[in-house]
């Protein structure tokens, strides 16, 4: 499992350094002039291309951030149980936060 | 306990004295540790390890430290001096750019008594990698390896390791985790794996592919740094990480 994890972990590195570029470039380097307002942000979120970049930054971040704070858990030796607990937790936490996050999104990007 | 060495001669110059200060407990008399202050007559090229004899012989005969080869190839004399571990024999005081020299036991081992560390922590992980080469059966010596074949890993520099535990002592994995395998056993471990030669590589790569395996290492490179045989053993835990990936891809037999 933990070859599998630190790969994926690998994976969601490089994702994020183009998502994030990406994104970035897209809210502030396109958008340098007047601050969006709810309407333009609504209406940026309706593209597929952006509503999929952020879904993919949010996905891939949450697994990078976890795995991380996981990592740095077993780290310090908490037994085998106390592992088994906080991986449970973690997994529950990043699909709550995933689930939620790209509900919003859509729910936003395909708002009438 | 300050002691004041022994009139200088010689070379020895008053004006060139070390302030060295050195850890000392006995679990058999002492509740807790505490440090010893000595001043030692600097001569030229003395290494760290010429001032713990010097104070063993001169000032404190019952300074206890371990030492065999004094030319960096046995890794007894592993100190922890002026914050960094070392070898005594191979560490010039002149390298410190101090006169003031704190020594003592390597961190990350159970002290046996003042400069001295039980090792065996150390060694029970360098045997869990099983630390000798196992050849293939269908194997008739010698092997050839042609330069140019792609066969030939460039383990060589990975080789030069002398157990010393300085990479161990300096680990913050180890320190935070005491399963963790660690830098030493770990490149071990890639020396053999890395051998097509070898008859249980799978095997091997399975001892090293657990949670408290490569996978704790953070590339922190704080065993490179201390190395005294320069040898980067990140390096080795990266392509031990490289090879488990490819053993869950198939790729690795």
């Amino acid at each position: 499992m933990h070859a599998w994890t630190w790969f994926l972990q690998r994976i969601s590195a490089v994702v994020l350094i183009i998502a994030l570029g990406l994104h970035i470039g897209f809210l502030h380097f396109s958008n340098a002039g007047e601050p969006l307002n709810y309407n333009e942000i609504v209406a940026r979120l309706k593209t597929p291309v952006l509503m999929g970049l952020d879904i993919l930054l949010l996905t891939f971040g949450l697994y990078h951030a976890l795995y991380g704070l996981y990592s740095v858990f077993l780290d310090v030796d908490f037994g085998k149980w106390t592992r088994a607990v906080v991986l449970g937790l973690l997994v529950v936490l990043g699909l709550g936060f995933a689930g939620f996050g790209i509900f919003g999104l859509i729910s936003i990007g395909y708002s009438t | 306990m300050t002691v004041s060495s022994e009139e200088p001669s010689g070379d020895f110059e008053m004006s060139d004295l070390l302030h060295v200060k050195v850890f000392r407990f006995n679990p058999d008399n002492d509740v807790e540790p505490r440090f010893d202050d000595f001043e030692v007559a600097l001569f030229d090229n003395m290494a760290v390890l010429d001032v713990v004899m010097h104070i063993q012989n001169y000032m404190d005969r019952s300074l206890s430290f371990r030492f065999s080869c004094r030319i960096g190839m046995c890794g007894s004399c592993a100190m922890y001096v002026n914050g960094r571990a070392r070898l005594a024999c191979r560490t010039q005081v002149s390298s410190l750019n101090t006169r003031y020299i704190t020594i003592m036991p390597l961190p990350n081992f159970p002290i046996i008594r003042d400069l001295v560390v039980d090792m065996e922590p150390f060694f029970d992980k360098w045997k869990k990698i099983k630390p000798y080469y196992i050849p293939k059966k269908e194997i008739t010596e010698p092997v050839v390896v042609r330069p140019g074949s792609g066969e030939r890993e460039f383990i060589d520099d990975m080789l030069d390791c002398i157990t010393c535990g300085c990479c161990y002592s300096a680990c913050s994995m180890v320190a935070t985790n005491q399963e963790y395998l660690g830098p030493a056993a770990l490149n071990r471990a890639y020396t053999l794996i890395a051998d097509n030669r070898d008859a249980i590589r799978v095997e091997r790569l399975k001892v090293v592919d657990r949670v408290y395996g490569v996978w704790r290492c953070h590339t922190q490179f704080n065993c490179a740094e201390v190395c005294p045989k320069n040898i980067v053993p990140t390096r080795s835990i990266q392509n031990l990480k490289r090879r488990c990936v490819l053993r869950k891809f198939g790729v690795f037999r």
